[in-house]
């Protein structure tokens, strides 16, 4: 019997990563580029819930050697053109709030098993401390802001996210100028150095496996922002009919400290700003063009304008919103799409927008290893001419029920039919 | 234009001071509590159909539960005062599945579907398959609804279906599941009836269900 594409592939990782590297780099430029690389690219994303097919998640999360096991057992088993960890929870509220320490901030981004222990934050939960040990970790967020506060987060984001929503959301910040608290500040910025050596292992790790590291800096979308750390999505959705005001205020104030945090990894040679949004599909078009667009557009334009692309998840169905993408400067970065017909997506930005989808986490979970062969075959035929399209299962999330033969159809599929005609 | 037709109205246009000025004038002038409530029922209605048509978002309906909820707990105490209850349509348990601990969907439907008239037995959040199995012994209800956000949910929610089925309960009730990422092939791998990432049209796939049994 002949040997399958991804094992082929696999061996020329073994013989050749560096040749490798170079050519996923490239392969990835151009779809960015908006161009036809030589094969449709595949970007696997995962916050390490697909690690659960062969390790305990609660020592995963909470064991950076672990964390690199786990990847290295990822990449080396189903390897992709972009693959992209971020075996992290949600935390750029951190980020924000040490805006002006630039050594943690970027670091802090995420919050990690660790991180969590040391804070004992209410945002997120884990596998082995509040969930069971097989568990991925998850972001609830929660209300830490009253509806009445809006005023303090206008006046001083970066003061009123220290001096009222750390405490509030994090059990071991609760009382400022306490021991504890001084302690707990210390720990973070160790924990935050510990990681950073984590990541750099990690990125070295899979350099030499041939699978090239993606130069990023992270932002977010204001409203986002007071929805997911300050006031819970619910709160946000209603505050932006109860008062209007006071939401755009608040919007417009976190610009400035949303691309302070983003900016700090420019020196380093940061090209992508990770942006995911959370309320966007959510949104009517109406409320979308008034209270969340206008504030992400001028993060993603000031980005770009600073030659820093957006790598934009947009959770949901985005479809209702498509047009104000078309309002961004050609080029201005990639859009991974979760929902919507991705056919249609693609029509429509072609040429402007890089966008990568296509395959949903159900699909591979249910379908068997043919159809999904047919299935990828007939969306390249589709999607690859005319370029900028990066094949992706899902948005931020390798689901670790997608049988192992299933995801190696999808790569396999990939390899097969992916080639520029 | 009636004080009742007004208030269907100021609940469509999630006018929510409005809609509650006007259904606390209802009750002080005396106005049957049931009648209010129905037109609860019609106001969800309405805007369940404005969703599906794509007039109205995620976040309209999060306002539109708002407001329902307001009216319904102002209504409460009037209806144990007269010592009246509601006709019920049919009984509906519903959780987050295990494992997943998100509950906006879940929380809207819930709003939506007491609107609509049924009776709803929540189960909360992290919801584990026996849990399911022990309030259909307890609650003997028409509909279970399995809610979830994260891939993960459909593996639970499989594992939920199949827990049903082994306890012999699978006949008993119908299963609708619901999420951001639970579509058709979701559906069929869990093994449940109907699937919607739409609360509206979960009503109304519920209600259709009640109908079909009442036959």
């Amino acid at each position: 019997m002949s040997k399958q594409p991804i094992e082929e592939w696999m061996e020329r990782h073994r013989k050749e990563p560096d040749i490798v590297v170079k050519e996923k780099a490239e392969r990835f430029l151009k779809a960015v580029e908006l161009k036809e690389p030589d094969r449709v690219p595949l970007m696997f994303f995962t916050c390490g819930h697909v690690f659960a097919k062969w390790f305990k998640l609660s020592e995963v999360y909470f064991n950076y050697s672990k964390m690199r096991d786990a990847i290295v057992k990822f990449v080396t088993t189903f390897p992709s053109d972009i693959f992209i960890a971020a075996p992290a929870a949600e935390g750029f509220v951190l980020a924000v709030a040490f805006a002006d320490v630039p050594q943690i901030a970027p670091v802090v981004r995420f919050i990690t098993g660790p991180m969590h222990d040391i804070l004992k934050d209410k945002w997120t939960r884990w596998p082995g401390r509040e969930l069971a040990e097989h568990l991925p970790f998850q972001f609830i967020g929660g209300e830490y802001m009253k509806p009445e506060e809006y005023k303090y987060l206008i006046e001083n984001p970066v003061e009123f996210i220290h001096n009222t929503i750390l405490p509030r959301a994090c059990e071991n910040l609760s009382k400022p100028g306490s021991a504890q608290h001084a302690h707990t500040i210390a720990k973070l910025a160790l924990e935050a150095i510990n990681y950073l050596n984590a990541l750099t292992e990690i990125n070295n790790t899979l350099l030499k496996l041939g699978f090239p590291p993606l130069a990023i800096t992270f932002a977010y979308a204001p409203l986002d922002f007071i929805g997911d750390f300050l006031r819970h999505p619910t709160g946000a959705m209603l505050d932006i009919r109860r008062r209007p005001d006071e939401v755009k205020q608040a919007t417009e104030a976190l610009i400035k400290p949303i691309l302070q945090v983003a900016f700090i990894l420019k020196p380093t040679g940061a090209k992508f700003a990770f942006i995911p949004l959370h309320l966007n599909s959510m949104l009517s078009p109406k409320l979308y063009d008034e209270f969340y667009w206008p504030y992400l557009k001028r993060v993603i334009t000031e980005l770009y304008s600073n030659g820093i692309k957006s790598f934009v998840l947009f959770e949901g169905d985005h479809t209702p919103h498509l047009d104000t993408i078309l309002e961004l400067p050609k080029g201005w970065g990639i859009g991974v799409f979760e929902r919507g017909d991705i056919r249609k997506i693609k029509e429509k930005l072609e040429g402007h927008t890089c966008v990568a989808g296509g395959i949903l986490p159900g699909q591979l979970i249910g379908w068997s290893p043919e159809k999904i062969e047919e299935y990828v075959r007939e969306l390249i035929k589709d999607l690859a001419p005319g370029g900028g399209f990066i094949l992706a299962p899902g948005i931020a999330e390798i689901d670790p029920a997608i049988p192992d033969a299933n995801l190696r159809a999808l790569i396999n599929a990939v390899l097969k039919y992916g080639a520029r005609k | 234009m009636s004080l009742s037709e007004e208030m269907v109205r100021a609940i469509v246009e999630l006018d929510e001071s409005r809609a509650i000025e006007i259904a606390k004038k209802r009750l002080e002038a005396g106005e049957d509590p049931l009648k209010i409530l129905d037109d609860l029922r019609r106001a969800a209605e309405i805007i369940g159909e404005k969703y599906e048509r794509g007039e109205y978002f995620v976040s309209d309906l999060v306002m539109a539960g708002e407001i329902l909820k307001g009216i319904s707990e102002i209504v409460r105490p009037k209806l144990k005062e007269l010592g009246v209850s509601r006709k019920v349509v049919g009984k509906l348990v519903i959780g987050t599945v295990e494992g997943d601990i998100h509950d906006i969907g879940k929380n809207i439907v819930v709003t939506m579907a007491e609107a609509a008239g049924f009776e709803v037995i929540d189960l909360g959040v992290d919801v584990p398959p026996q849990r399911f199995v022990e309030a259909i012994k307890q609650h003997n209800p028409d509909i279970v609804g399995m809610s979830g956000l994260l891939t993960l949910a459909i593996d639970s929610m499989k594992r939920t279906v199949d827990a049903i089925k082994e306890a012999g309960l699978r006949d008993k009730v119908k299963i609708i599941i619901g999420g951001g990422r639970v579509d058709q092939h979701a559906c069929e791998y869990v093994g449940a009836d109907a699937w919607t990432n739409d609360a509206s049209q979960g009503i109304r796939i519920m209600l259709k269900w009640m109908e079909e049994k009442k036959r």
